[in-house]
């Protein structure tokens, strides 16, 4: 298996030939088979592409949350990341000296090494269902999914992307020719089309930042409304709210590097919270990388319908 | 009176029900005016069912295996539930039975049993070409109406709900293993590798059960898994899809058109 680290995804996976040996037998056994819904198949047979088989790519990744240097990274107030475009933010105590249990600053910090190792698991498993999709015969991959888990009671996560292969019925790619790959399928892809662009490739990212709350974002996590003598009833909790925003930004600064000057299409943006007042904030945001191949073609003038379903 | 042996008695006689022109189905009504629409008359709601002991097998606790035996039980459990109720449609003098369900339910009174049973509505062509597939048995799908209607318009013809199934045991971790990537984010390639193989083998299963029926293809394929009663260590990977077979004659689905919903 190709060791494709996220990045160049576009390229199409690294050596071929240490897939499964039922991956080989499967994808050269003649019959297609299509992770498609029908109505999706159908759409993409009048697009004049034909399914050439379902491929998929998996990585099974150790996960530890603590990767190396996030102790030193998380407990002084004064490291910064030492990249461009990273983030680090101290938040002090309006208080004073207080006690030695007093949070007396706090800080948000992204964490590279676990936005590398989401990378790594993703970028993996997607250079392994490009291999399949290079076996296949594939000129593109429709309908691309992607999901991570937990795996048993192990501390493991799986990557695991699927999509359907398809071939441009009457198009003759020169060799060399990258795999284009889309999450869409059916009618959005269609549309997509229609309006003048072309699918390059999927793209995704994840960031993740750390806070560490001070003593401000403790009392207004927990609820406390008076401390020190300040109101802290209905207030932003300035701390999280700044690791929300820049947990996203980061997630778009990565993928807007994988763009390459073409466009984002069909962007979803998840964003999972793990703990109270110290929590980890990730974001994982994805889409399809689009190049424009021709002028939009004017929509249809609308036309009301009243659906019976 | 069925003379069907291995269907039970009531089965037999809510059959004669049926072939006297009553029909019962499961489809919704959007469903069923959908499957007129494509040419065929349901003939009546038929199920198979089988409860199967499924055994134990030992598995290697640092070792990721297929457990051969568990595959072959949850392979033939099914089979026979489909099986039977293939037959219930040959009773019927169907075509084909549409919006196939598989399903395994687990009781109190058994352990280690399982009850698997396959359901769907049986139809029949009403211009009288027959549907049979390669088998010369009616085909199964687990298409809804609607998606029945729309491969029917492409050109495509249901054969057959085919499955491959795959239960693997994944390895715990020794502590020498765990020890040496401690606080790392790597790739374990032993597992991905173990996993990797237990999906693919699943659909190569089904794969070669298409070629059986000389499908051209398969459509809504589905990857499914589950640790039903074994521990988070042993999975079943079932990869489950309709294998259809491109017909003689034209494509009659419309060109789709463009709409642009004024809903969210």
């Amino acid at each position: 298996m190709s060791d494709l680290i996220g990045g160049d995804r576009s390229a199409g996976g690294g050596p071929a030939g240490d897939l499964p040996e039922a991956a080989d037998r499967r994808l050269t056994s003649g019959a297609f088979s299509s992770g498609l819904t029908v109505p999706d198949f159908a759409a993409c047979l009048h697009m004049g592409l034909r399914p050439v088989g379902l491929v998929q790519g998996f990585c099974v990744m150790q996960w530890g949350w603590t990767g190396q240097g996030s102790i030193m990274r998380g407990t002084s107030p004064y490291s910064t990341a030492g990249r461009s475009g990273s983030y680090s933010e101290v938040f002090r105590c309006p208080h004073g000296y207080v006690s030695a249990e007093h949070r007396s600053f706090g800080q948000n910090f992204d964490q590279p090494w676990v936005e590398q190792a989401w990378a790594q698991g993703f970028g993996s498993a997607y250079g392994r269902l490009m291999e399949e999709a290079g076996e296949a015969g594939a000129h593109g991959v429709i309908g691309v999914v992607d999901t991570n888990r937990h795996l048993a009671d192990l501390n493991v996560t799986e990557f695991h992307i699927l999509g359907t292969a398809v071939v441009v019925e009457g198009w003759d790619p020169p060799p060399g020719t990258p795999i284009w790959t889309t999450s869409l399928a059916g009618q959005r892809l269609g549309k997509l089309l229609e309006a003048g662009l072309m699918p390059v490739s999927v793209v995704a990212a994840m960031s993740s930042v750390r806070v560490w709350a001070s003593c401000m974002t403790e009392y207004l996590m927990s609820g406390q409304a008076v401390t020190w003598g300040q109101a802290t009833g209905t207030d932003e909790v300035v701390q999280i709210s700044k690791a929300h925003m820049e947990v996203r930004r980061l997630a778009r600064d990565q993928v807007r590097g994988m763009l390459g000057g073409d466009s984002l299409h069909g962007a979803r943006l998840d964003v999972f919270e793990r703990g109270g007042e110290d929590q980890v904030i990730e974001a994982v945001l994805r889409g399809t990388r689009v190049r424009r191949f021709k002028d939009v073609d004017p929509i249809p003038v609308p036309k009301p319908t009243v659906s019976l379903a | 009176m069925t003379d069907t042996p291995d269907l039970p008695k009531d089965a037999g006689h809510r059959l004669d029900e049926l072939k006297a022109g009553l029909f019962t189905s499961d489809l919704s009504v959007n469903e069923f005016l959908l499957v007129k629409e494509a040419g065929f008359h349901p003939l009546g709601f038929v199920m198979g069912s089988s409860i199967y002991h499924t055994g134990i097998q030992t598995r290697k606790w640092g070792q990721s295996q297929e457990l051969t035996k568990l595959t072959e039980a949850m392979y033939n459990a099914r089979e026979l539930a489909m099986t039977r109720m293939e037959e219930e449609a040959q009773e019927l003098g169907a075509d084909g039975v549409v919006g196939v369900r598989l399903d395994v339910n687990y009781y109190e009174w058994g352990s280690d049993a399982a009850e698997f049973i396959a359901m769907g509505t049986a139809v029949k062509a009403e211009d009288g070409t027959s549907y049979l597939n390669k088998k010369g048995k009616p085909f199964t799908s687990d298409l809804s109406g609607q998606d029945f209607w729309t491969i029917m318009q492409t050109g495509y013809v249901p054969q057959g709900l085919v499955m491959g199934t795959c239960v693997y045991h994944i390895a715990h971790r020794g502590i020498g293993q765990a020890l040496g990537t401690v606080g790392q984010n790597v790739e374990l390639p032993n597992f991905t590798q173990a996993l990797y193989e237990a999906r693919e083998l699943a659909m190569t299963r089904m794969q070669d059960e298409s070629n059986e029926l000389g499908a051209s293809g398969i459509v809504g394929v589905r990857l499914e898994e589950k640790s039903h009663q074994w521990g988070s260590h042993s999975i079943e990977f079932l990869a489950l899809g309709t294998a259809v077979t491109k017909r003689d004659g034209e494509v009659t689905l419309p060109r789709p058109v463009t709409i642009i919903s004024m809903d969210n």
